[in-house]
């Protein structure tokens, strides 16, 4: 264990954008006042103190008008039937006199240069630097929340700051960044900021991903896979109960947009945080495997993170190691090629090794990537095809 | 360093964590049989009867839609006195709260202009306070933003003399705590500073939760109150107002109705709102809740509006109220005393 240590400590100096595990301040603009959650470098401009002046209104797309001056949101599968002056559950959605506007485009509340790996997304351009941004809002709530002070927040109640998509894709091209990240905090909340993003970015040659819940309905969906690079889903475990008790929210529609952005051809990897005793059975793991196995493909990556207690649960434990390492087990003896584990720094399952010849193809030691052996797309000893966004 | 010194060490620190280790997996226990991490909700006594003082009277809104300052001031009077079965609004208010308390008027503004109290209304009782004894820094009205404030017609005092009247804006108490079925951080000025409070609502139609009257004023409080409006807001508004920084501090309701609104809401919506012209009050929050919904109900009738059950909007919360003691819900036990 201390080995594995030294080598974290050794790849985190060697690397210059391993801020995860102890923050790199190499970049300017950095007066700014970084929000508490923030875990690597911040490179935006200075934050408006919460609560500032009046939050911006701008039209949301995908909702409908109802009766009384009320709307129906279409964004997201809780088809949240607003009263005027309410907020959907989101927070960051209000209808104003029967039209419904979204409270954070432009308005980031988070803006990082992080590993990609820390999305995380192994299988796209790994060792690259990923601009990571994210807005208020969320629309589960997840009661082992890891960014909750920004995620569970109403936007006025968060320090916000005005980045415009292009000054978003600008911002990438300036600090080297071949993509934007839409993370920390839920993106389906402001799938119109994160589309707008995108499209930016893509006439900027910068690629965007989306770290998401996939908590979304099928239009936005399509309109978001149709600029979107690559999506990690935060699968919150296999069992409606889970969702409905612990996130508020449902699995099935998450499970159909994983079927959805397999079907359309959208990179995805998928992550689950393993919570002791409220979704770590070995049953669960199995279904879970055998979902991504059939309905999405056995090389679709799955990383089995660690939980730390946070938000409303602070009575459990860390997982155990062992934990992770047996529904690792589980999903690679159900067929799955790509399973990691994560939050585990030194771990021998960060890595990804050919699934044929058992070569190691991509080492990294925490969040920083010590060695691709990956060559055009290939493993370099059996040739074997490895799927990803390599280039 | 001795070695000795070093297993001693070794030793305390296995000791310290024996405790904690047991802790944890008791909870993992708990969890293992479906117990999510939270308090149950404080175990309560339900009253069997209820005291709910009401009274209108016509002309409280002059021809220019302007409150009649004395007609307000004898009605409300009557219903807080009666409320606390007092002789009079001063008398009652030194029966419910003392003189080093400090009283938080939570009022519900977001309809300014009504359906939402009046700033009239709420300087009375912010008088009478001061009457009986609590000193004007001691009193807060409070709601959830300066500008819901303003544009219900009150104005900001963060100064250091005077009643303090304000939004709790961003200035929450970082810390989520567990109510029953949610979880929010509350407002700062709830948990270091106010030690008693006066709900002060509307008389409304609320689109989710069926009505908004007293209880669910308590969303007001919380960070995260577009959390908890799945299912008409039940459980959620009976345990919130349940939890102790609320529920062991509520000592009166009141209620303005001057200008109720029996459908549309929670926004202003003046096609719907009706010149009720009178006040609500009582020690019992979940009786008025009982109240006004069947006020409201009345309304809806008259105006050829099917009723909120038929609408699949009947706020089922004030009946879980009271199944969890927080009041009475039941018309039958509830005794309105017009004024």
């Amino acid at each position: 264990m201390d080995a594995a240590r030294r080598e974290v400590l050794r790849a985190l100096m060697a690397s210059g954008c391993a801020a995860g595990l102890g923050g790199v301040a190499t970049l300017g603009n950095l007066g700014a006042p970084r929000p508490a959650f923030a875990q690597d470098e911040a490179v935006g401009p200075a934050l408006a103190a919460p609560g500032a002046g009046d939050l911006p209104l701008t039209p949301a797309r995908w909702w409908k008008a109802l009766d009384e001056g009320r709307v129906e949101c279409g964004l997201c599968p809780k088809k949240c039937r607003v009263a005027d002056l309410e907020r959907g559950a989101c927070g960051v959605r209000e209808n104003r006199g029967g039209r419904y506007y979204t409270l954070v485009h432009s308005r980031p509340c988070s803006l990082n240069l992080d590993p990609i790996e820390k999305k995380p997304l192994y299988h796209v351009l790994p060792g690259t630097a990923s601009l990571s941004l994210a807005t208020p809002g969320c629309n589960f709530q997840c009661r082992f929340c890891q960014n909750w002070e920004i995620a569970q927040a109403r936007p006025e109640q968060v320090p916000t700051f005005v980045l415009t998509p292009v000054q978003a894709a600008a911002l990438a091209v300036q600090r080297r960044a071949p993509t934007i990240a839409c993370t920390y905090t839920e993106p389906v909340v402001y799938a119109e900021y994160v589309h707008d993003i995108a499209v930016a970015a893509r006439k900027a040659n910068v690629r965007t991903v989306m770290v998401s819940n996939g908590a979304i309905m099928e239009e936005p969906l399509d309109d978001l896979i149709g600029v979107l690079a690559a999506v990690k889903i935060d699968l919150k475990a296999y069992t409606e109960k889970f969702y409905k008790e612990v996130c508020g929210g449902e699995l099935k529609p998450v499970l159909d947009t994983l079927r959805r952005l397999k079907k359309k051809g959208m990179w995805i990897e998928i992550v689950v945080l393993v919570i002791p005793t409220l979704n770590d059975g070995e049953a669960e793991a199995r279904g879970l495997a055998r979902f991504v196995r059939d309905d999405l493909g056995p090389e679709v990556p799955v990383h089995f993170t660690r939980f730390h207690p946070a938000y409303r649960i602070q009575n459990l434990p860390r997982t155990p190691v062992t934990t992770l390492e047996r529904a690792r087990d589980i999903a690679m003896a159900e067929g799955l090629q790509f399973v990691y584990v994560g939050n585990v720094a030194g771990h021998p399952g960060n890595h990804t090794w050919c699934p044929v010849c058992g070569e190691l193809l991509i080492r990294r030691v925490g969040l920083a990537v010590t060695d691709i052996r990956i060559t055009a797309g290939r493993c370099p000893k059996c040739r074997r095809a490895i799927p990803g966004i390599w280039s | 360093m001795k070695d000795c010194d070093r297993d001693r060490r070794r030793l305390l620190r296995l000791l310290a964590a024996a405790p904690v280790a047991a802790a944890v997996v008791g909870a993992a226990r708990a969890a293992d049989a479906g117990a999510l991490p939270g308090p149950p909700p404080s175990p309560r006594s339900a009253p069997s009867r209820a005291v709910v003082a009401r009274g209108r009277r016509d002309g409280l809104l002059d021809g220019s839609g302007a409150i009649d300052r004395a007609r307000l001031d004898d009605l409300l009077g009557a219903a807080v006195a009666r409320a606390a079965a007092a002789a009079t609004p001063v008398a009652a208010m030194k029966r419910l709260f003392r003189p080093a308390d400090v009283v938080g008027l939570k009022v519900n503004a977001l309809a300014g202009g009504g359906p939402a109290p009046a700033p009239a209304l709420v300087g009375r009782l912010c008088d009478w306070l001061q009457e009986a004894g609590v000193p004007a820094r001691n009193i807060v009205v409070f709601d959830r933003t300066d500008r819901e404030l303003t544009g219900a017609g009150f104005t900001i005092n963060r100064g250091p003399a005077g009643v303090r009247c304000f939004g709790t804006n961003q200035e929450y108490d970082w810390t989520p705590r567990e109510w029953g079925p949610g979880g929010s951080c509350f407002a700062k000025i709830l948990v270091d500073d106010i030690t008693a409070l006066i709900n002060v609502g509307a008389l409304k139609d609320h689109d989710l939760a069926g009505v908004s009257v007293g209880l669910k004023n308590w969303y007001g409080v919380i960070h995260n109150p577009n959390k908890h409006h799945d299912e008409g807001c039940q459980p959620f508004i009976p345990h919130l107002a349940a939890y102790p920084l609320i529920g062991d501090r509520l000592r009166l309701t009141v209620i303005d109705g001057i200008r109720a609104q029996c459908h549309g809401g929670p926004a202003r919506n003046p096609r719907w709102i009706w010149p009720w012209q009178g006040v609500i009050a009582s020690t019992d929050p979940v009786a008025v809740d009982a109240v006004g919904w069947a006020m409201i109900e009345a309304r809806r009738r008259e105006v050829g509006l099917p009723s909120l059950a038929e609408s699949k909007r009947e706020p089922r919360y004030i009946a879980a109220a009271e199944s969890i003691g927080l009041g009475v819900a039941d018309m039958k036990k509830i005794a309105i005393e017009e004024i």
